[in-house]
């Protein structure tokens, strides 16, 4: 065999280096759970087919999220059973569906609840129904597995999200600064979860201001401050901390009770809680049912899905508000619904990565990366030996405006974003390529409301909550804030509100 | 004549490279702490070239002939070096200052080659050549051997070989020089002599090397290895010296088998022998078939189900000769039931119920290990327990890991059992500690099966006494959520050892 002088020169230096002996896996995949099409159907006003059949049900609920699924769980839990929850995408679960392969289950998108306050009764009460919470005690199985989170930042890890090593005593002071401030907001009772249940309009001016401007007249003004505020703004609202309301950055950090053993998750995130809840309301679902019109009549009101009309007295609407317009006669363009674009993608891992001498943990985050990092699905496995596992890769894509990410979303195929994602995940896990044997990946473009400057005391928000009507809105937009508590509490609340009506009207 | 003069001063500088870099990777494994060690060597070493080009100014005479027995020393001490510290740690207590004598002494004897040289063929050229030449040469040796040292030196011939492969460098230098220099040398024959001889010493010792490093090892890990293999589970080591059999799990010591009785006995038997007419038992862990020994002497007991994740490990349990005669070949009793299985899941998806259960984990070392001492686990094993039955959990050193122990008992108390500690002797471990539990009240056995060498119905009462440097501390239980164990683990062991 001839070995010309290039490849011999290419081969020696490749061995020199030590790269000969490294191989990449191949990496299979593809987007998946794309529904984009279907939306762009309803906004280009596409023609539906003329009704051909008629069905008719006291309650039809509208999307098959958390939402709706509480909904339904509250008629059934209450003995009414005379509805039906229309889902769009061929599994029901919205922000918390899930996947499965060989390996383990798997979180599409929410991954964890936390341990609900004495305030959050509703999922308090639907925890009891899961066996998660047992004559007060949470379910050990259930909350999450020490350790929990770390960080990767100077080349190292540390325990936990908030950086805690290298801090100057200008950071220092700064994280105790705010600690105290949000300690107060916290005692002052208006920061609660549900939202509606504590907001009153004493702290509204923080609604005018972006958290990053709030956080400036703090006299915060150190880096490591300004990323994990940030850090906290891209993982809960999918903004950046200039473009979320500084009432709302405000709640993320004094709504909750700091406690040690929480969170609640499953290796399938709140895919868990969608599932138990498709076992008990399971047989009034039906997926694939894309809404395309809904009117209301003299008698009722009228939802229009596929070849069918579904005749109702109230309809719970718990799909996402930005449909609306489209769906609903007359209803008014919207102008204070925001939506953060979002990407996850779940990575097949073959072998984990070298450790460096870190422990794996549940959640792990990269100091300056624009992504949120990763959830390893199987830290909730009971076993000891785990070789292959899957992780779940979240990034918002926070910079930049809404409509372009969304365009980005689109425009970029499959390798673009493998790409980036492996790129992203090369700094801190240098051998992640002989790893990866797989990533799927689910591109979002309206994941989750976002609590935009002025968006939570905005007037069109407090209109669409109004109940005494026969179109209920029931999901988290109405808190402006994305979390399983807020659009359970809308699912549950709206429930009741037409079980009352219906029991008023017999 | 001048690109043989400068290919030595190449050859040269590589092996000064190589003495220095054998003695820093050496000093990493063996000692660990890699960045202080090669810090250390290096300004160590090159300290003591600066030395040494400093007493070049006293050889004024014969310059070429020291020349030839520096090169000589040089391939002696640097040849044997990595011999030498090999055995120096396996055998002595001095290995540092071993280490850090033969730094400086190649140091010195390399500090003195360049300057050497230099005025050797300082005649020859003119200064300035003189010291591009060299100079050039000098660092392309150094690059050479850089690269060579990793890619082939240390993953083909070793630390020993490669060490002994430079000394012959240096000692063929020596002879070379004789013959290019020898116009200017007299007593060329000796010189000659001398350097055959240590041609030869390191060509023998390159041939033993093997031997050598055998020999080193075997001190390091003291006894012989007479097994070692890495399943997929774990680093599984057998080692033997005269009649002691030891087992290492990723380097954790498993039993000795001089006083494994002492454990396996004090495991088995308080509990076992309490409870009446036992039929099924059940074993999580215990891979080396010595607890079942100590179950199988129940006549009485049907069935014995044992869990371990490991497949090699219960089968070379199974299969071995010296290991079967250990265990009495419990593994092939019709009574046991192996099952290769991670024990969480098994216990919570099985349903059978046992009389007695025998939780015998190696000790909680990392959080996967910590789910084995859960509240959540301690839950899941006990609905497998029978009306009258007991469960016993080996529980680390109460002595030495005082928290874990009573971690563990709290974890135990925690998940709904009562709780009876006790502790006995093993002198491989020192002592060591056990929880029973169960759901009922636990008296001790009065009657034991016969032919134990430990255990005795008068003795056992004492086990269950606590004296002050025992006794219990206040801890929290450990829950899959908090992992309290591991850390405190870590913690109990960090404070005795180092």
């Amino acid at each position: 065999m001839k070995v010309g002088r290039r490849n011999f020169l290419r081969a020696g230096s490749a061995a020199l280096v030590g790269l000969s002996l490294k191989t990449d896996r191949p990496i299979a995949g593809s987007f998946v759970n794309d529904s984009f099409q279907m939306g762009h159907l309803l906004r280009d006003r596409a023609s539906f087919p003329a009704p051909k059949r008629i069905e008719k049900f006291p309650v039809v609920i509208i999307g098959g999220g958390i939402a709706g699924l509480s909904a339904a769980w509250r008629f059934r839990k209450r003995g009414f059973t005379d509805f039906v929850l229309l889902e769009m995408n061929p599994q029901a679960g919205g922000n918390a569906r899930w996947g499965e392969n060989e390996i383990t289950a798997y979180p599409w998108a929410a991954h964890y609840v936390p341990v609900p306050g004495p305030k959050t009764e509703y999922v308090r009460e639907l925890f009891e129904d899961l066996g998660v919470l047992k004559n007060g005690q949470w379910e050990e199985r259930n909350l999450c597995f020490a350790p929990q989170e770390r960080l990767f930042l100077y080349g190292r890890w540390q325990d936990g999200i908030e950086p805690a090593i290298g801090l100057a005593q200008k950071d220092h002071d700064q994280f105790q600064h705010l600690e105290d401030l949000f300690a107060k907001f916290r005692a002052s009772g208006e920061f609660t979860i549900p939202v509606e249940l504590g907001r009153s309009s004493k702290f509204q001016e923080l609604d005018r201001l972006s958290f990053s401007d709030w956080l400036q007249q703090q006299g915060c003004d150190s880096g490591l401050v300004n990323w994990y505020m940030n850090y906290a703004c891209r993982d809960d609202y999918g903004a950046l901390a200039k473009d979320t309301s500084a009432w709302a950055g405000v709640h993320y950090f004094s709504s909750r009770e700091a406690e040690e053993k929480g969170p609640l998750t499953w290796p399938e995130g709140n895919g868990w809680i969608t599932r138990r809840l498709l076992e008990r309301v399971g047989e009034n679902v039906r997926t694939n049912e894309m809404v395309h019109r809904i009117t209301e009549t003299k008698r009722g009101i009228s939802v229009f899905a596929g070849d069918a009309e579904f005749q109702s007295e109230f309809v719970i609407f718990a799909a996402p508000t930005f449909l609306g317009p489209y769906l609903i006669e007359g209803f008014p363009r919207l102008h204070d619904f925001v939506y953060s674009p979002w990407l996850t993608a779940n990575l097949t891992l073959e072998r984990l990565p070298d450790s460096r001498g870190a422990e794996p943990t549940w959640d792990t985050v990269f100091l300056d990366s624009p992504t949120l990092g990763y959830v390893d699905a199987t830290h909730q496995s009971l076993r000891t030996h785990i070789e292959r596992t899957i992780w779940t890769f979240y990034w918002a894509l926070a910079e930049g405006a809404p409509a372009q990410n969304r365009q980005l979303l689109l425009d970029k195929d499959w390798t673009y974003w493998k790409e980036a994602i492996l790129h992203d995940l090369e700094r801190v896990h240098s051998d992640i390529r002989q790893c990866v044997s797989r990533i799927d990946i689910m591109r979002m473009g309206h994941a989750m409301i976002r609590p935009a400057i002025g968006s939570v005391f905005s007037e069109e928000r407090r209109r669409l909550t109004r109940r005494n009507t026969r179109l209920l809105f029931a999901n988290s937009d109405l808190s402006s804030i994305s979390i399983f508590e807020e659009a359970q509490y809308h699912g549950v609340l709206a429930a009741q509100t037409v079980l009352d009506h219906l029991h008023g009207h017999r | 004549m001048g690109i043989l003069l400068f290919i030595s001063v190449l050859l040269v500088a590589a092996c000064g490279l190589i003495y220095e870099l054998v003695a820093g990777t050496l000093a990493s494994y063996l000692v660990g702490d890699s960045v202080f060690q090669f810090s250390t060597i290096i300004g160590t070493y090159l300290f003591a070239m600066g030395i040494g080009s400093a007493l070049s100014r006293y050889l004024n005479r014969g310059l070429v002939y020291r020349f030839v027995w520096i090169e000589l020393l040089l391939g002696v001490i640097g040849g044997f070096s990595s011999a030498v510290l090999m055995m120096a740690f396996a055998f002595t207590q001095g290995f540092e200052m071993i280490l850090y004598a033969l730094v400086i002494v190649m140091g010195v004897l390399v500090g003195l080659e360049i300057p050497l040289l230099m005025r050797i063929v300082r005649d020859r050229y003119e200064f300035r050549d003189v010291i591009a030449h060299v100079l050039t040469f000098d660092y392309l040796g150094a690059l050479g051997a850089s690269l060579l040292f990793p890619i082939l030196l240390v993953p083909r011939l070793g630390l020993v070989r490669s060490a002994m492969l430079f000394g012959l460098v240096n000692a063929g230098v020596a002879l070379w020089t004789t013959y290019l220099f020898s116009t200017q040398l007299s007593g060329t024959r000796t010189l000659r002599i001398a350097c055959v001889v240590v041609l030869c010493g390191l060509g023998l010792g390159m041939a033993e090397a093997r031997r050598i490093t055998a020999t080193a090892e075997d001190n390091i890990y003291a006894d012989d290895i007479i097994f070692a293999r890495d399943t997929r589970y774990q680093h599984l080591v057998l080692t033997r010296f005269k009649d002691d059999l030891r087992l290492f799990l990723n380097s954790h010591l498993q039993f000795s088998s001089r006083d494994e009785y002492r454990y396996h006995e004090a495991l088995i038997h308080p509990g076992l022998a309490a409870v009446p007419a036992p039929r099924r038992v059940l074993v999580l862990g215990g891979g080396d078939g010595l607890a079942v020994r100590e179950i199988l002497k129940y006549t009485q007991i049907e069935s014995i189900t044992l869990v371990d994740l490991d497949p090699e490990m219960t089968k070379l349990f199974s299969t071995h000769p010296m290991l079967t005669q250990l265990n009495d070949k419990s593994f092939l009793s019709s009574r046991v039931h192996i099952i290769n299985a991670d024990a969480f899941p098994w216990v919570d998806s099985n349903t059978d119920s046992f009389d007695f259960i025998v939780i015998d984990f190696p000790d909680p070392t990392n959080y996967s290990l910590g789910k084995l001492y859960t509240t959540a686990f301690y839950r899941a094993a006990a609905r497998h327990l029978s009306a009258q039955g007991m469960l016993v959990v080996q529980s680390t050193s109460p002595m030495f890991a005082r928290d874990s122990f009573w971690c563990i008992a709290q974890t135990l108390k925690q998940a709904g059992l009562q709780t009876y500690p006790y502790h006995v002797y093993v002198p491989s471990f020192g002592e060591w500690g056990f929880v029973l539990a169960s759901t009922h009240e636990y008296t001790p056995p009065v009657l034991l099966p016969n032919g134990l060498r430990f255990i005795n119905v008068e003795g056992l009462p004492a086990l269950f006494q606590f004296p002050p440097d025992m006794a219990p501390l206040p801890v929290p239980p450990n829950q899959l959520n908090s992992q309290v164990l591991v850390r405190m683990y870590e913690n109990d062991w960090k404070d005795i050892s180092h």
